[in-house]
């Protein structure tokens, strides 16, 4: 067992008499890609704003590194502590450039552990590489054709390098050879001082990257364990698989 | 090769912005030749070319925030009155001074001194800082309980209406010692000089336009700059750019400071130009039409505002000589048509082209609505 | 019904049996004798005169009103040998019997002093109560004799108590006994009256008894003290707790007119996220359309024309739903995107509107017909008044309520309106036509509007600018409710409309408005999106 990252017990979130998350409990290591899975409305996404801040909890904790509590921070001083989330719908700055996208990835050079405007700059040169978008700097995010965008939402968010990656589907709409490129770049975005959250409703394509998985259904989890058991267990495959 | 460019050289990118400053460094030459007793302009166009400065950096004032952050306020009036209100007070008392005549609105009152938060107004510094000051507080603590409670939008733009009408019904009280419904006027003096004569004039209308120069250079480079970046950002989704740790609510309050400073230096150009200030520049129309005025010429781009304040304010100027009750009907018209057909200002040229070439092609068949975008 | 018929024969009763004892000859020469004397003499008749006049027969009121009018008048001549008067008309009759005669030689016409007049001028109008015909006649010879109360016309007014007719009339009557009471030297009448008066508090009967309290019995009896003392405290609670209810009643009237105005403007804002400036404009042209109606009334069915109101209803809500309708396909629908946008757009439609009023109908407030059945209201407890206009205006409301809250819940309409406020994209998948939802809800949303127009006719004021003065306070409702519901909408106008007339009287109009948006911006800090906002997942 690895070091937990983030740390989710008893977590409650509730919108009006709807309890979105019912006392869910998770916990998401260092170095592994942890995929949420579920059927729509089994609290993936509401999972993943309640971390970010976006979603105030009723109850439970959240905890990063065992020490900061997460539920009561915002969302501004939870990404400052290293914690990257990019949206199911592609949330890029259509208004911008590339490059000044992937600069508003860094909020804090200090944060980052940058000094200096060129250790900056060179930091964004290797952002754009990794994502493969170094051709396009120059142009507007807007222009960018839609599996373009999914790589620059990943930049924005890796450009600070995070401790904790939430990824909410980042190969919807891809073409294949496009899903093919994400796989490629997701596992070179593993690091032992990383932990991946990924929602994704792909199975072929979290079985490829994923350590393993928490299958979610009402709120609740389901199943954990490796995407290989998570296809033989008979609850997933009733509420999600499907036979 | 992906490097960024140098700050000037993104300075300069833009060539309608830089045909412009040149045109309005014109301007002022003209005014400064005018001010040296040179015969070029009328009285009546020098007046009139302040005091389309002043609305200009009012209107640039609203497009800092309106158009790079998204946030319209229709109560940006109140500042400009602040401003103009801190000035009329130093030249009241600066007249009062020199001349030793009591202002109307005190002797309406039957007020033998200036009430007390009068005090040191007749320096001019003090009325400056004081109006820059109070225009800055009033949007800090307006500001700071409205983004802090996420009020934004269409909320945050009713609320700033209110607050303008409110500010208004107090000024119209004659016992706050401000001149109450007729305003302050009877201005005669300015740093000692008497106004009205043509070359006092000349001076404020050329002070009018350098600072409204300084302000579009400022305002460039502060939109080119990182800062204008994330206000963009912040502008297109804020909620994506809170979750990168920024902390938005910090530079919405910067900014919208920042404007209400500006407008309240709009304020205190403008009063001296017109001779009078009184509690109708708080009127809500007044606010909403200075939102009219960067709508049409276009939002976001600094000069769409300063070209929608002059043209808005000639025309108004035309008709309010010959046919001022045609005036309310021409605006609105031009609203819903900047509204409808050109989202992004009468300056978005390339609407404007394949407008003409669609309905060129195809008489008729224009559909308007393709023209859309969001705000 | 049984007990007015009753009282009624009581009355004719009454009125007989006085005539009857009123029969014994009045002696007509010793009064003029005592009115032609000096001072002392005058005002001896003149008391007398108002002392026969309690019981005097109809003959004889008439000749003492015509004698004591020519004595005000300067219009009797006391000669030696006769005594004569000059009518109004201009002929000279005998005094004594007003039989024409000619003047006589020696006439002389006694010339009343400042004293003599404020004794003779009430009795005078006291006659005039009891002889005159008209109304207005006798309200304005009330007015006289309330100037400058006199004990000895107590009995007078009385008697013209008991044969009058006319119900306002005979209320002031009633009141003017009780001024006149309160004077009366005899202590038991005056405690009488002191207790009737604590048992009807009002603003005048306060005033009524502050003023004996500068009588010289107040401070030399302790009993006469006590009574009156009582009494004003009395009279100075109810008075308290009937002007709490007046400010409620008058802010529960205003509160109708904002609701109406604002719940269009939630309803639209919450269907469509866009903020109609041009709502206040609509209220306004409801009023205007109402006027017109009244003018069609006028011209047409003058017979009718205190029904225009009501004929009015149906008639402002199609127009002005009919102007929202394409308003909103010609212009609102592009903005449903652009909120923004949306403010300025609708702004340019206010100003049209107004303007184009401006110039139709000019600025000045248009004069309405107040129809009979909106003239008045009853006096519950002291001061406060159920008004019949703002009654209406409240009923008008809750009708209002009523309507569209059925429509919201229990129509197709209804329901398609709430599931495109909550889900637009969901609503138009399973087959809701969304464009067809928006322009009948704008209808709707206009309509009710125009509606709130014509309920404050009777109450505000109608111009082209009158629009503006409530567009604000709508917004501040709808802010303060949240946006889509029903309750929030009525339960912030009732509050805004209550802290308006509350704050209003104490601190003035200004202090009412800054208070009120001071504690919506209080209020949004602490609750955001309103009183009663719809929670959910944060896009």
């Amino acid at each position: 067992m690895g070091t937990p990252a983030i740390v989710v017990s008893g977590l409650t979130v509730q919108f009006g008499s709807f309890r979105a998350l019912d006392g869910l409990s998770l916990a998401v290591e260092y170095g592994q890609i942890h995929a949420l899975i579920g059927p729509n409305g089994a609290g993936k996404t509401t999972l993943l704003d309640a971390i970010s801040g976006i979603t105030r909890s009723s109850g439970g904790s959240i905890s990063l590194n065992g020490l900061t509590e997460l539920t009561r921070c915002n969302e501004v001083d939870i990404a400052l502590s290293g914690i990257r989330r990019k949206f199911q719908k592609p949330s890029v700055f259509e208004a911008l450039s590339v490059r000044d996208n992937i600069a508003l990835g860094i909020p804090s050079a200090r944060q980052a552990g940058l000094v200096g405007q060129s250790a900056i700059d060179q930091r964004i040169e290797a952002t754009l590489d990794v994502i493969g978008l170094a051709e396009q700097s120059a142009r507007l995010a807007g222009e960018l054709a839609h599996g373009q965008k999914q790589w620059l939402e990943i930049g924005i968010v890796l450009a600070s390098d995070p401790k904790v990656l939430m990824l909410d589907e980042p190969v919807a709409g891809l073409t294949d050879e496009e899903t093919e490129r994400t796989g490629v770049l997701l596992r070179k975005l593993k690091h032992p001082a990383r932990a991946i959250i990924l929602v994704e409703h792909d199975m072929d394509f979290v079985e490829q990257v994923a350590d393993r998985v928490t299958v979610l259904h009402e709120g609740k989890t389901l199943f954990e364990g490796s995407m290989k058991n998570a296809r033989l267990d008979p609850g997933v495959i009733d509420v999600y698989l499907g036979r | 090769m992906s490097a960024q460019p140098s700050f000037y050289s993104r300075f300069a990118a833009d060539r309608f912005y830089l045909w412009n400053l040149v045109a309005l460094v014109g301007v002022a030459l003209a005014l400064g030749h005018a001010a040296a007793g040179g015969g070029l302009l009328s009285e009546y166009a020098i007046n009139a070319l302040g005091q389309f400065a002043a609305f200009a950096i009012l209107a640039l004032s609203l497009d800092l925030i309106w158009g790079y952050l998204g946030i319209l306020s229709l109560g940006h009036g109140l500042f400009f009155a602040i401003g103009g209100y801190a000035i009329a007070m130093h030249l009241l008392k600066h007249s009062y001074l020199t001349t030793g005549i009591v202002p109307d609105f005190m002797q309406f009152m039957g007020w033998k001194q200036f009430p007390a938060y009068w005090v040191w107004f007749e320096h001019f510094p003090y009325a400056v800082a004081a109006g820059l000051l109070f225009a800055f507080a009033i949007a800090l603590v307006f500001g700071f309980v409205s983004f802090r409670s996420r009020v934004n939008g269409v909320y945050f733009a009713i609320i700033t209406q209110a607050l303008v009408y409110v500010a208004m019904l107090l000024m119209f009280r004659n016992d706050t010692g401000f001149g109450g419904n007729n305003g302050m006027t009877g201005f005669s003096v300015v740093f000692g000089a008497r106004l009205g004569q043509s070359s006092v004039t000349a001076l404020l209308a050329l002070a009018a336009v350098v600072t409204l120069i300084a302000t579009l250079i400022g305002c460039r480079a502060l939109v080119i700059s990182r800062v204008g970046a994330i206000m963009i950002a912040c502008r297109d989704d804020e909620t994506r750019l809170r979750t990168l740790g920024y902390r938005t609510i910090a530079l919405k309050l910067s900014i919208w400071c920042l404007s209400a400073v500006l407008a309240a230096i709009a304020g205190m150009l403008y009063v001296p130009l017109v001779g009078i200030i009184n509690p109708r520049v708080l009127s809500p129309e007044l606010s909403l039409e200075i939102a009219v005025w960067v709508a049409i010429g276009g939002r976001g781009r600094l000069f769409g505002a300063v070209i929608g304040a002059v043209t808005i304010n000639a025309v108004k100027f035309l008709l309010s000589a010959r046919a001022p009750e045609l005036w309310p009907f021409m605006l609105s018209a031009l609203i819903v048509l900047v509204a409808l057909i050109f989202p992004n200002g009468l300056l978005d040229l390339p609407a404007l082209r394949s407008l003409i070439r669609e309905f060129v092609k195809r008489p008729g068949a224009g559909r308007l609505t393709r023209f859309k975008s969001a705000s | 019904m049984w007990s007015r018929l009753l009282a009624a024969v009581a009355l004719f009763c009454l009125v007989g049996a006085q005539s009857s004892a009123a029969q014994q000859p009045l002696d007509r020469p010793t009064l003029l004798r005592q009115l032609c004397g000096e001072a002392p003499e005058v005002l001896a008749g003149a008391q007398s005169t108002a002392e026969l006049a309690a019981t005097a027969g109809e003959a004889d009121l008439d000749w003492m009103q015509a004698v004591l009018f020519a004595l005000v008048d300067r219009r009797l001549s006391c000669g030696d040998d006769a005594v004569t008067l000059r009518l109004p008309a201009g002929t000279i009759v005998n005094a004594s019997t007003l039989a024409p005669a000619t003047e006589s030689a020696s006439g002389r016409t006694p010339i009343l002093n400042l004293r003599s007049r404020g004794v003779v001028e009430p009795i005078l109008a006291a006659l005039n109560l009891l002889v005159g015909k008209d109304a207005n006649v006798k309200l304005e010879a009330l007015r006289a004799v309330e100037k400058k109360p006199q004990p000895t016309l107590l009995a007078i007014v009385e008697r013209a108590l008991k044969i009058e007719r006319d119900p306002q009339v005979k209320g002031a009557i009633q009141s003017a006994t009780e001024t006149l009471a309160l004077r009366s030297p005899d202590p038991e009448k005056q405690k009488i009256a002191i207790r009737r008066l604590s048992e009807e508090p009002s603003t005048r009967s306060l005033t009524l008894l502050l003023n004996l309290r500068s009588e010289p019995a107040y401070n030399a009896n302790a009993g006469y003290k006590a009574a009156l003392d009582g009494a004003i405290s009395s009279i100075e609670r109810w008075l308290a707790f009937s002007n709490v209810l007046a400010t409620i009643y008058n802010g529960m009237s205003l509160a109708s007119i904002l609701f109406m105005a604002a719940v269009g403007l939630a309803i639209i804002f919450g269907l469509m996220g866009v903020i109609n400036l041009a709502q206040g404009e609509l209220l306004m042209i409801g009023a205007y359309v109402t006027f017109l109606v009244q003018e069609a009334f006028r011209a047409v069915l003058p017979g009718l024309l205190d029904w225009y109101l009501i004929a009015a209803i149906p008639i402002v809500f199609t127009v002005t739903a009919t102007i929202g309708m394409a308003l909103e396909s010609s212009l609102i629908r592009h903005f449903y995107s652009r909120p923004l946008m949306s403010l300025l757009a609708t702004w340019a439609v206010s100003l049209f509107l107004v303007n184009l009023v401006r110039v139709t109908f000019g600025t000045q407030n248009l004069q309405f017909v107040v129809p009979f059945y909106l003239k008045g209201g009853i006096t519950v407890v002291g001061d406060f008044i159920i008004t019949w206009n703002r009654l209406f205006a409240i009923g008008f409301a809750l009708l209002t309520l009523g309507g569209t809250y059925y429509i919201l819940r229990r129509t197709t309409l209804g329901l398609n309106m709430r599931a495109v406020t909550l889900n637009r994209t969901m609503a138009g998948c399973i087959g809701i036509k969304t464009r067809q939802i928006d322009r009948l809800a704008f209808a709707l949303g206009s309509g009710l509007a125009g509606l709130a127009g014509l309920a404050l006719c009777p109450i505000y004021n109608v111009n082209p600018q009158m629009g503006t003065l409530f567009i604000i306070d709508s917004f501040m409702i709808v802010v303060l409710g949240g946006v889509g519901t029903l309750v929030g909408t009525l339960v912030a106008a009732i509050g805004v409309g209550q802290i308006n007339v509350l704050i209003e009287p104490a601190y003035g109009a200004v202090a009412a408005k800054v208070i009120v948006l001071l504690m919506i911006i209080l209020f949004l800090q602490w609750r955001p999106e309103g009183l009663f906002a719809v929670k959910g997942r944060r896009k």
